[in-house]
Parts: C-alpha cells; structure tokens; sequence
C-alpha cells in the first residue's frame, strides 16, 4: 500500500452455488434464471406451518468435494443448526446453515508459494430474493421473489491471511478456478464475497455481498484508505459492516457488526446428524477430477511446455479442456500453446473479453494449427485471422486466410524467384556484399511484393542471403 | 372389559359390507359435535361440512375398502389438513388452509377414513389444561373442569361422543397422556421418530410426538398402525411401522399376549408426587395386576430432580425458533402495513396475535439461546437429557415397563387453574414429561374414577416397545 507500514489483514467469505439439481432441502428445481418469479416453491422453501426439511445429498456430494480440493479436513459426521434473525427474505425467520462443525474445517489454498488458510466451509441455504422496483432505498415496497429460497450455497470462510486486494481478487480468481475444475458450480452463477479488512491489528470491518472480483479489489482499496484516514484524524475503527457502492466506488456503513453468537443458534432438531462414512469419503477421494496444480505439473511433462505456459493454460478449466482436445486430435502442442496463449489471450486482454464470452470451436484452432505446421501461413496473417475469428465477423481463421488468398502457394517456386529478384537487382546486390544490410530487406520487400505477402520473411531472408553469397 | 361391538375393528368390518352404517355413525357424530359446539364445550376448533361429505361420496364409490373404512377422525388443530383452517390454536394462524396434508392425515385417508374436524388445543401445546387458547374446552364428566392439555379437544371429544370414532394427538411433554387421563380416554403415544412429524406445526421438533387418541388400546393401536412408518418427507422418522395382529375378543389370551412382560416396576418419585385420591385408586388397579406380573418399585431420581427443566429449556429453545416464521406475512392473520417498516409490522403482529404464554415461552426458550446463556442452559440442557434417558435404559434393564399415574390430580377445576402460578402450571406435568424427554413410547389407560372423575394409569416402555405397552394396556383393560 502507499503508506509502507501499514499492515493490512484481509480475510474473505465466499459464497458459491452448488449445481443440483433440487434445493437444499426440498425438491424444488433451482433453475432460478429462466422461471418466473415464486414458480419454484414449496411449503418447504416458503416456510409454510408443518413443512420439514430433508437433506439434498447431491449437495453434501459437491461440497465434500470442495472441501478436499481446498485441502480442507472433511468432518465425516457433522450437522445443520438454525440460524435465527428477522428479515423478509428468510421465509422461516431462520438459515438453515452449520454453526459448531462444518462439513469442511480447516484447509488452504496455495497462491504462488503462500499459504492461505482456509477455516471451513459449510453448507447453507440461500435466502430469496428482495427486488427494489424504484432501487435500494428508494422504494416504499419491496417485492419478494422466493425461488431462490432454499438454493444451496457453500460458504467457505479464510484466515485473514490476505495482505493485499491484488492478493484478495488473485485469491478469488484462483478460487473460483478450483470449483470449476470440480465442476460443482451452478452455471451462470458468480461468487459472492464478504470481505473482513483490519490495519494495524485494529477492529475488523466486514463489506458484505461484493458481487465480481474487480470490485471486491476497489471496494477493499477503498476501505484500506479510508481506515488510514481515519486512523490519521485520531479516530479508533469500530467494528462493523459496511457495503460497496458500485458507482461511487466507496464503502458505506450498514450496521453495527453482531457477532456470530448473537444468532442463538440451535441445532436444526428437523435434521439428523449426517455421518459420512469411510467408503462414501473414498469413493468422492476416487472421484475427485484432475485440479489445476496436477494439470500443470502433467502439462509440462507430457507436452512439454514450459511451466509458465502451462499455468496460463490452466487458470482456466474451459482453455486448458480446449489445449488438450486440440492437441488430442493430432495438433502440435507447442503451435496451439502459441496461439492459445499468445495470439487468443492476447486478443481477449485488448479487447477485455472473458473467455467464457466469447464461442471458439476446437475444430478452427485445430485447422489453423495445422496450416501453420505445414508453413502455409505467416505470422502476420495467423494473428489477423485470428482477430477476425474472435472481433470481426468470426468466419473460422481457415476460411478467412483462403477467402482472402492468404496462404502460401506451395506451388510457388521461391527459389526462382528469390534468384530473378537479385538477378534484376544488380547493385542491391552489390551494396550489399559491400556491408550494406539494409538493401537485404528492399529485396526481400521485392520477393514479399511477388508472393503476394504469402511468403514467410524469416525464409526469405535466409534464401536471399544463401543466393547472394 | 371392552366388548367386541365397542371395538373400530367391528364397525370395519360391518362397514365394508354396509355403507349405511358409515352414513349412521356420521351423522350421528356430525349431531354431537354440533350439539357439543352449541353448548360451548369446545371440543372442535374447525369443521367444514362440505369438506366431510366430499369425502363420504369418495369413500361412497371407492373400491378399497380400508383399515380405518369409514371412521370419522379428529385431528389436533396442530396437525395440517388440506384446504381446512389449521392453526394449531393460535389465533397468529387463523384463516391457514394448508396446501398439503400431514403425512399422517395422507396415511388416514389412504385406509379409508374420514377426517371430520380439528380439535382445540392449548396454543401451539403450550399448555397442561388447554387454558393457553381461545376456545377452552371443557370436560364431558364436569364442564367446570379441564380437559387436559394439550390436546384437549381431541380427549375431550374421544370420551364425549357415543359413535365410532378416533382421534389423532400430539405430545411434547404429555399432551396425549394429560387429556386422555382427565377424560378417562386410551392415549397411545409412540417412540419419537414412529410416526412422520411432516405436517405437524411444531412445538419443540425433537420432542414432538403424534400419537392416537381412542376409547380402548384396540382402537389406538389400530390407528397408529395406520399412521407409523416410513415417510421421506421426515428426517426423524424412524421408517418403522407398528404392527397390529389380528384378534378375537372373546378368545384373548391374556397371558399369551403378556408373555413379554414380565417385571414392572411403579416410578416411587412420581408416585410420590401424586394425590392420595389418585394414588388409592392407583394401588387398586396394581394389587389387580399383581395376579399376572411382578411388581416392584423404581427410582429415578435424575429424571424427578432434572426433567422438567432441562425439558422446558430444550422445548422453549426450539419453540422460539419455530415460533418466529409467524409474523403476519405470507399466510395467517395480517395487520395493516402502511407506513411500517418491516420489523415494526413483525413485531406489531407478533405482540397482537400471540398469547401471553407463547410469548413467556419465546422469550425463555430465546434467552437460553443466546450469547453467554447458551452453554449454560441449552447445551447443558442436551447433555442433561442423554444422562436423563441412561436412566431410565438402566430401569429398563430391570423391568418391562415403568409405571406411575398419569397426572397427579383428576382434572383441576378453571377457577383452580387459574390460581396457579407458571411454575406450578409447569410442575403438573412431573409424571409425563421424563417418558417425552427420553422419547419413550406411553400409554395412559383410564383406571377409575376419584370425585367422580377419571384416574389414569400411564405405563412407559423401552424404545420401540410399544409391542408390551399395548399388551399390557389390554391386559388392564380386559380385567377392569
Ligand atoms: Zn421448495
């Protein structure tokens, strides 16, 4: 941060959907985005008098697989317990969530070579939906949308181990990263975090519900600066929560902070214990998918890629799925690294495209790998068609590079006409035995000229040097 | 000595040859409930003609003829029946039709039965005397005195009406046993877990019980072969069903039936505990059942010194937690809105519709819930009930079945009631709430009369014994 000496600790909870099929605890479907609003309820989810709750065991299935894939101990016999406040959004007036033992405990997440500690991770259900018809605060009703009632979340909480809002959003980046490789988040979803920031070991603040992680790092710098502010006027920093104003770009108290306690938890007495046993545990270990760290050590060793090449690669599940079945069709893994990593990343990073935001087909990449191992098409031409295949009208780069007579004619003979350039050159080439280097490359513009740009310059330039000489 | 003709069983079975004697026994029941309600003994919370006579036309062209074919069943306000006023005596609920039947109501219907009305009951079952509500009901032997609580009307309407009927209860911490006691009335109540609790408003979950209310044991183990097993949509739910075996009254074997009960033992503590009145008329019945089973004596001391509050803790912890999804907003009553911001409009309802015990009890089951008060009191309260049910596993090693009389008192007269202190409101149900707390299935039997009013015997049996309970419970009741 600006001031050197001020120690910031940063911790985060996260919550994430999971992707079943029924809510947490009925058998309402959870396809919240394409239903119309309190289609997807029951007397469970809505908290009707005499509705029980059942446990959805899908959703125990995919948080167990969080657990062990953020390192975390799994508690093979744990339980749910009612979390009770006042809010129109908690149809029952109480979370289902879990309080003294989690399904997960304590884990970590390496980021680059540190540690981040995870404390658990839990199961809970999701409260519904509060809609604003005149926006936050400016209503005088709110409208009350219940399918979302009873979605199961996971929450998982860190150690304020976090010392920067760079190393908070990389930590979330690399998260969420890890959950789509287990492949247990409800798609089109994103992550909601709570951030909990102290300086200087002084009280903890908590900003609630940052939706993206671009503004859970402007929401954090903010309140970093406005807490050395504060300390600097001589104010001490109450705990409380806070919430971020997108548009603003601040950070604006909510409430005086309760803490856990407060909520009088009790064991949910609709539910039993749930005891994983050692054979549903081994057999989710059996079945855990390949996670980023072991895809990169494997991508190095079997395509002998270099280490940084390969973390580009899996930082994200979809481009490393798209590297792999590219070069599983007979690609050269070094040419579809280039232009995975190189030329469509570097797209993406100017145009500020997500992956997920734009449609790449396997079978494009591959043509144009393949076009590119048998040298029938020059750098300058790949990057263009690529261009067009992501920004412009998104014709496959094959297509493009013949429709616009971009490929090398291997028919062309390029001796003769490396030998007829020179030939009607005299004294290009006499200045150049003379020691002058660039008449080389009006030659080679010459050559470039009759090729119609096909040509490759490197190859040119070597051939002009070879008949010069 | 129950009769055969006296018996569902009977009606049954003459009902599955003629339907006009299904018509008979319902109109005379619909007759006595409405002359019940007319003179003011508030037996029934709800009742929808229409929705009764439905059913009879369903049961008129039905092809299956059921275990409970034909019998009209009354039902604790607190259990929900579909599109009938459920509000489990509250007035926070009133004008909730649910969507969907208890299970145990879907189990009912299934075999055949009518579901006639909703009885009265203390608010949400807070309560020994059915007093915590609106329409109090009151006794069919003495209309100055309780029913018991807190299924109350379900006790009070059982012994009130002349025609084949059932009853299904509910107990937390004695609600069968009380009114079935005060009422002179067969209450059954099962292991928890036995019957689906979905369905059921909840007072304290890891409490409750669903159980059967009826004039013999015959009759209430019929119906709670008909409402135990499993169900899905319980988590607690044992997937257990109880067995019924086929009988014949006047060829019983007594001895055969009680061949698993071998060593009893009457609870001393309790005992104690009780009026002389009742205790005479209890010494009576034990020197009968001294011809067929060993006697003896227990003492539960643990269970005396620490089941009611550990009870009431653990009951009121959950309670307040159940009790705070009603606030006026989705279903039930609804005060005006306007220009109230969301926690003023809950606490408006909330202040308005509740009754002032439910409100003690929320805030006693809050307060020991709550930061810095928990580990002392809910926790220590769970801790409690462990060491509390290790007693009486340990009696259990002993003996078949524990006994003790049911209440204290034959049924208190209101004006009696009303003089006693919360405390010594709680205190009344000494006998019946170690057996709730341990979850371990009871039966009151009526064994007689003090005042002109009915004594009961409640006899406790190991989990998932209700095999012997019932046993035993004939066995009285074909020697009386
Ligand atoms: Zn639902």
């Amino acid at each position: 941060m600006e001031n050197e000496e001020t120690k910031v600790m940063i911790g985060l909870e996260i919550h994430a959907y999971l992707d079943t099929k029924s809510k947490l605890f009925c058998s309402c479907p959870t396809n919240v985005n394409e239903s119309k609003p309190n289609s997807l309820c029951c007397p469970v989810c809505l908290g009707h008098p005499g509705s029980k709750p059942v446990l959805n065991e899908k959703a125990v299935e995919l948080g167990t697989k969080v657990g062990l894939a953020l390192n975390c101990k799994i508690n093979q016999d744990f339980f749910f317990s009612r979390k009770t406040y006042f809010y129109p959004d908690m149809s029952a007036n109480y979370q289902i969530t879990q309080y003294e033992i989690p399904l997960a405990g304590k884990g970590f997440v390496e980021l680059g070579d540190k540690k981040i500690t995870i404390r658990r991770a839990h199961l809970e259900i999701d409260p519904a939906a509060l809609i604003h018809p005149s926006g936050m605060g400016q209503s005088n009703y709110v409208l009350i949308d219940y399918n979302r009632s009873g979605l199961p979340l996971i929450e998982i909480v860190t150690e304020p181990d976090l010392t920067t809002p760079d190393e908070a959003r990389e930590f979330l980046i690399t998260l969420e990263n890890i959950l789509s490789y287990l492949l247990v988040l409800k798609p089109e979803t994103t992550l909601k975090a709570d951030c909990n920031i102290s300086i200087n070991g002084g009280n903890r603040v908590e900003i609630k519900n940052i939706s993206g992680f671009a503004n859970a790092k402007k929401a954090l710098t903010y309140e970093i600066k406005r807490q050395i502010n504060e300390t600097k006027l001589g104010k001490t920093i109450e705990q409380h929560t806070r919430a971020y104003n997108q548009e603003t770009n601040t950070t604006i108290p909510l409430r005086k902070k309760e803490t856990e306690e407060d909520y009088g938890y009790i064991f949910d007495p609709d539910l039993v214990k749930v005891n994983l046993t050692d054979e549903y545990l081994n057999k989710i270990k059996s079945s855990m998918p390949e996670l980023p760290k072991e895809k990169i050590v494997r991508f190095i060793k079997e395509y002998n890629l270099s280490e940084y090449d390969a973390k580009v690669l899996c930082s994200d599940f979809e481009l490393s799925n798209l590297f792999e079945t590219i070069v599983k069709k007979g690609a050269s893994p070094k040419i579809t690294n280039q232009i995975l990593t190189r030329e469509f990343l570097s797209i993406l990073n100017h145009d500020s495209l997500n992956f997920n935001q734009v449609k790449i087909n396997e079978t494009d990449i591959f043509d144009l790998v393949k076009l590119i191992e048998s040298e029938k098409v020059s750098d300058k031409n790949v990057k263009e068609s690529m261009i067009n295949y992501i920004s412009g009208d998104k014709t496959s780069p094959k297509s493009y590079l013949e429709k616009n007579n971009l490929l090398v004619d291997t028919t062309i003979d390029l001796d003769s006409i490396v030998i007829s350039v020179i030939d009607a050159n005299p004294k290009a080439k006499e200045d150049y035995k003379n020691g002058n280097e660039k008449t080389l490359n009006f030659l080679a513009g010459q050559i470039m000229r009759q090729t119609k740009g096909s040509a490759q310059i490197d190859k040119v330039l070597e051939k002009l040097k070879e008949k010069i000489n | 000595m129950i009769k055969q003709d006296e018996t569902i069983k009977h009606f049954v079975n003459l009902a599955k040859s003629d339907f006009s004697q299904v018509e008979e026994n319902l109109s005379k029941i619909i007759f006595e409930l409405q002359h019940s309600q007319n003179k003011g003994l508030n037996y029934i919370e709800s009742f929808d003609e229409q929705l009764v006579l439905k059913q009879l036309e369903n049961l008129r062209n039905s092809n299956k003829k059921g275990k409970l074919f034909g019998v009209p069943i009354t039902v604790k306000d607190a259990i929900v029946v579909k599109d009938l006023e459920s509000k489990a005596g509250s007035r926070i609920l009133a004008g909730y039709k649910p969507q969907f039947d208890a299970t145990v109501i879907k189990k009912a219907r299934e075999e055949g039965a009518i579901i006639l009305a909703k009885t009265t009951q203390d608010e949400f079952g807070f309560g020994t005397f059915s007093t915590n509500t609106i329409k109090v009901p009151k006794n069919p032997f003495d209309q100055n005195r309780s029913c018991g609580g807190s299924s109350g009307g379900s006790g009070g309407f059982t012994a009130y009406t002349s025609a084949y009927h059932l009853s299904i209860g509910e107990s937390t911490g004695g609600s069968i046993a009380c009114p079935a006691s005060y009422c002179g009335v067969n209450g059954l109540t099962p292991t928890y877990g036995l019957v689906s609790r979905n369905g059921l408003i909840d007072y304290a979950n890891s409490l409750d019980k669903i159980g059967a209310i009826g004039r013999n044991t015959f009759d209430s183990e019929l119906l709670l072969n008909v409402i135990s097993g499993k169900d899905e949509m319980d988590s607690t739910n044992l997937g257990i069903n109880y067995a019924v075996d086929d009988y014949d009254l006047d060829a019983l074997d007594l001895n055969e039936l009680n061949k698993d009960v071998n060593k009893i033992a009457v609870i001393k503590d309790f005992y104690e505990f009780c009026d002389q009145d009742v205790k005479k008329v209890f010494d009576k019945q034990i020197e009968k059942l001294r011809e067929f089973v060993e006697v003896e004596e227990v003492s539960l001391p643990l269970n005396v010194k620490y089941a009611l509050s550990a009870y009431y803790i653990i009951a009121t912890s959950e309670a307040s937690t159940n009790l705070a999804k009603l606030s006026g907003l989705r279903y039930g009553i609804q005060e005006d809105v306007d220009g109230l911001h969301f926690d003023d409009y809950f606490s408006l309802v909330r202040s308005a519709n509740f009754s002032d015990e439910a409100k003690r009890r929320i805030i006693l089951g809050t307060f020991a819930r709550m930061s810095g008060f928990r580990d002392a009191y809910y926790l220590k309260s769970l801790k409690v009930r462990t060491k509390l049910i290790n007693e009486f596993k340990s009696a259990f090693k002993n003996y078949d079945l524990l006994l003790n009389p049911t209440m204290s008192t034959v049924a208190p007269r209101f004006d009696e009631i009303e003089k006693l202190t919360p405390i010594q409101n709680y205190a009344m149900d000494l006998c019946t709430v170690p057996a709730n707390l341990a979850g371990l299935p009871h039966l009151s039997s009526p064994i007689g009369f003090s005042q002109d009013m009915p004594v009961g015997l409640m006899t406790v049996a190991n989990h998932l014994e209700e095999k012997k309970l019932t046993a035993f419970g004939k066995l009285i009741e074909m020697i009386n």
